[in-house]
């Protein structure tokens, strides 16, 4: 069973990448808050405890993992899923080493972004 | 019994006289007879007794028959006679006696002085003999007879020229001759004397005339001294002298030995001497020198000695090297037979002496006599051939080690003037003592200028190189033998790279007494690993470089990847949604937008890289054509103004700018591109100036903002692709990272060049340079003149 309130941090700098993720997820039933770059992500995901977070890696300031390894020392059972278009094999490896819990790959099917965040919400 | 005679005698007168009643006086004859018989016999108690009795006898008659007066008294008168007869012969007698003692005392001393006289002449330690004036020996001393060999019989039966040896007959003969004629009474002379063994004693002999003697004729004294001891001396004196003086003089045992060798054949009895040294092994005696007198029996021997290596302990060679003592073969006759005894009877051998020579108590070899006749050394030869052993032994060693000397000294020689490499000898203070051929050939100076000028200037150098390499200066001690590398000119102006190694001798006790210092051009090979090391350096940078190339290929495909995949994520995202349907129309219409921008981002993206990979790989073409620079800088500022951006532009346009020579297109990307820049890094409110002018024969072209400034440690590196600056608010600001990396591209290719000056939060000026025409070059001259 879903919970309706299940809210999901879009964090990242691209524009597009925000719209699209909070139109896709919002249509899905997920309420969506966004930051534009690691340190908003850092202040938004400790001020408001969303039930879990889509990180870009490349953003400005501190990027995605500094902001991952940040939250994760204030709420380690934060759930923190990587999107970013950094897409190399090793990547994925690097991401899930500092502590995502799961990476999703840029561009992504929609469907993909859909089952990723409903996973982690049937386990909450 | 003959004590009584006389009394019977008187007794048988006395009885006749009686019987015939004779007178006294007729039988006195008788008594008186008797008295003078028994006198005679000088034996006084005798005497007297026959005479008391004789008188007894003549007085008796008379008195008994009581006679007549006359007849008493001629009885006394003749018994009276009858004792002055006795008394006078008794004192007779006695006279006689004592005459007869003298003479036999007399003899007496004369037999004992002349036996005195014999024993001294005897016992003298020279021969003394008599011989008539014909040389006829009459007489002669015992030390004379051992001289000649002969007894006294044998002697005498001989003359003073027969006992002489052949040599000396002749002057012998004059001699006897003079002295017999009286024109000579003393001849002294040295002279053989020969003995009937057929040997030869060495005497100094005096003859002296003696003067009439009592059988009437002169005889001549001959004195004889056995000069074979002194000879001998002499000999052995001779042969040390001679020996020694081969020793001081000789350069060499090879040289010298057989010189020793000879003296011992000139000076002593031996008709062969060999050296026998010993090898370096230690295992064997061998001949190395001989020495004989020319004969081919001899030679022939010698021959078969040097085939005939000795062990020790073996022969007498071999036990004279094993007991270190000089011993003797008296006689090779009776000695222990081997074939090389053998070999030396039959070469006429008789007799060997061998002795060690000794250097610092070890055996170093054993030099061997050999003699045609059986002999026995004598105490001072053996003494002498000790001695001479040791001298010999100190020579040889002495020899041996000054021919080391020599040889080393003539090879360190052959070395320093024969060597490839430079080698000059320096004193304890610094000079220059000597330079060898190839040092001066190889610096090309005479040994002067080498000692004066070059060597100075050498040393100074070395003595840098030194410090620089933290050694110890040329004069501070040189040990270790290390090396440097000093650059020198030659004389001919040639500068050479010479490698220095220095070597100091210690004198003897132990001070550095000189410095031997080895000089090598070793110019080629320094050019040589020079290069070496410069072509390392370019393979190193080189590969450094293709690290960097495949770092920043990699870089660049990451980079490029992301930029492509996050454009896609738009472009796919939303195309998935207006595929699936139920949008309302405006949303589709935003959402194409977003999917344009992105697509055309990356259509920019895409071109960008092969502009870039074409200018690179020099295939794009330039469609150059006379431009207004100041036109385009006008352009440029209208299109930002329009982009509605909070920043302020202005101008500082060189209104006489010439026209360049250039690709419009091109330099509007250059600018639009510097221009766009300067805005994304600037923040609202911020001012962006562009100012043209010309410089020298180039329009000189800024674009100057008052951003966020690049970091110093980026600045070197803003031209190089994907080298955007990251950091900060930088960041956030997008672009391919290509821009720079082009504007420098369209740049350089029209032959200008650009640079950027920045502090950090201050802004970022960018400057840079296209050629004017020629035309417009001039124009700008005239302009300035």
């Amino acid at each position: 069973m879903r919970t309706p309130t299940f809210r999901v941090l879009v964090a990242d700098d691209n524009e597009v990448a925000q719209r699209l993720c909070k139109r896709v997820l919002e249509k899905a039933g997920y309420p969506v808050l966004i930051a534009a770059d690691g340190l908003q992500a850092v202040d938004i995901a400790l001020r408001e405890r969303p039930e879990m977070i889509l990180m870009d890696v490349a953003m400005p300031g501190i990027d995605g993992l500094e902001a991952m390894r940040r939250i994760k020392t204030e709420i380690p059972a934060m759930p923190i899923v990587i999107a970013s278009a950094h897409s190399m094999s090793s990547d994925r490896e690097r991401f899930l080493a500092a502590g995502a819990d799961n990476v999703l790959s840029k561009p992504f099917r929609l469907a993909d972004l859909i089952s990723i965040v409903e996973q982690l919400a049937s386990v909450k | 019994m003959r004590r009584a005679t006389p009394f019977a005698a008187l007794a048988a007168i006395f009885a006749v006289q009686a019987l015939a009643d004779a007178q006294p006086v007729v039988a006195f004859p008788l008594y008186l007879a008797v008295v003078l018989l028994v006198s005679l016999r000088q034996n006084r108690a005798e005497s007297i007794a026959v005479v008391a009795v004789a008188a007894m006898a003549v007085l008796f008659l008379p008195l008994a028959t009581a006679g007549q007066a006359s007849d008493i008294a001629a009885a006394v008168l003749l018994a009276a006679v009858l004792i002055g007869v006795a008394i006078t012969m008794s004192v007779l007698s006695t006279h006689s006696r004592e005459s007869a003692a003298e003479t036999q005392r007399r003899l007496t001393e004369l037999a004992a002085a002349e036996r005195r006289l014999r024993a001294t002449l005897d016992s003298a330690d020279q021969g003394l003999g008599l011989v008539d004036l014909h040389g006829r020996w009459m007489q002669a001393n015992e030390p004379l007879i051992a001289i000649l060999g002969r007894s006294n019989d044998d002697l005498v039966q001989t003359t003073l020229a027969e006992v002489t040896a052949a040599k000396d007959r002749a002057a012998l003969a004059a001699a006897l001759v003079l002295l017999r004629n009286g024109d000579l009474v003393r001849w002294e002379a040295e002279i053989s004397q020969a003995r009937p063994d057929g040997t030869e004693v060495p005497v100094g002999i005096l003859v002296v005339k003696l003067p009439n003697t009592a059988t009437g004729e002169p005889v001549l004294l001959v004195q004889e001294r056995d000069n074979s001891a002194r000879r001998r001396t002499d000999a052995l004196r001779d042969c040390a002298a001679a020996i020694r003086q081969v020793i001081v003089t000789s350069p060499s045992v090879e040289h010298g030995m057989p010189q020793i060798l000879g003296a011992f054949c000139n000076s002593l009895e031996p008709k062969l001497a060999l050296y026998w040294g010993v090898d370096s092994d230690r295992q064997t005696l061998r001949v190395r020198h001989s020495s004989t007198v020319s004969s081919a029996v001899l030679e022939g021997f010698v021959h078969a000695s040097r085939g005939h290596p000795t062990a020790s302990g073996v022969g007498l060679v071999g036990r004279v090297w094993q007991a270190g003592l000089l011993a003797a073969e008296e006689d090779l006759e009776r000695a222990a037979d081997d074939k090389r005894v053998a070999a030396a009877r039959s070469a006429g051998l008789r007799s060997a002496v061998a002795f060690p020579v000794v250097d610092t108590g070890e055996v170093i070899g054993v030099v061997e006599l050999l003699a045609e006749r059986v002999r026995n050394p004598q105490d001072d030869e053996v003494t002498m051939l000790a001695g001479i052993g040791v001298e010999i032994g100190q020579f040889t060693r002495r020899s041996e080690t000054s021919q080391a000397l020599r040889r080393s000294e003539a090879d360190h020689r052959a070395i320093f003037e024969r060597s490839p490499i430079g080698i000059a000898r320096i004193s304890a203070d610094g000079e220059l003592l000597e330079a060898n051929p190839s040092l001066l050939q190889m610096l090309e100076h005479d040994a002067e200028e080498m000692r004066t000028t070059v060597w100075p200037d050498l040393m100074r150098a070395y003595d840098q190189a030194a410090s620089r390499q933290r050694k110890a200066t040329f004069l501070a001690g040189i040990t270790d033998g290390s090396s440097v590398q000093v650059r020198a000119a030659t004389g001919a102006g040639n500068w050479l790279w010479l490698q220095l190694t220095a070597t100091s001798i210690p004198d003897s006790s132990g001070r550095p007494e000189h410095v031997l210092l080895m000089i090598e051009d070793v110019t080629t090979v320094r050019e040589t690993s020079d290069k070496l090391a410069e072509s390392l350096e370019a393979q190193r940078e080189a590969n450094a470089n293709l690290e960097k190339i495949d770092h920043t290929k990699s870089e660049f495909l990451s980079i490029v990847s992301h930029e492509f995949r996050t454009a896609l994520t738009g472009i796919q995202g939303f195309s998935e949604l207006i595929r699936d349907g139920g949008l309302e129309a405006d949303e589709v219409r935003a959402y194409g937008g977003y999917i344009f921008n992105d697509a055309d981002r990356v259509n920019r993206l895409i071109g960008d890289m092969l502009d870039l990979d074409r200018m690179e790989s020099g295939r794009m073409t330039m469609r150059t054509a006379d431009v207004d620079v100041n036109d385009i800088l006008m352009e440029a500022i209208a299109r930002a103004t329009s982009s509605a951006v909070a920043v302020e532009f202005k101008s500082d346009l060189d209104p006489r700018l010439p026209i360049v020579a250039g690709d419009r297109d091109r330099l509007i990307q250059v600018i639009s591109n510097l221009v766009n820049n300067a805005v994304k890094y600037s923040p609202e409110g911020g001012t962006v100036t562009l100012t043209s002018r010309a410089e020298g024969h180039f329009a000189l072209i800024s674009v100057t903002d008052t951003g966020i400034g690049i970091p110093a440690e980026d600045i070197g590196h803003v031209f190089e692709r994907f080298r955007r600056v990251r950091s900060g608010i930088a960041q956030s600001i997008p672009g391919t990272g290509l821009g720079l990396t082009i504007v420098k591209q369209i740049v350089e290719m029209h032959g200008g060049k650009i640079w950027v000056e920045s502090a950090l939060g201050h802004g970022s000026s960018f400057h840079f340079t296209v050629p004017l025409t020629p035309e417009g070059a001039s124009a700008v001259q005239l302009r300035h003149a």
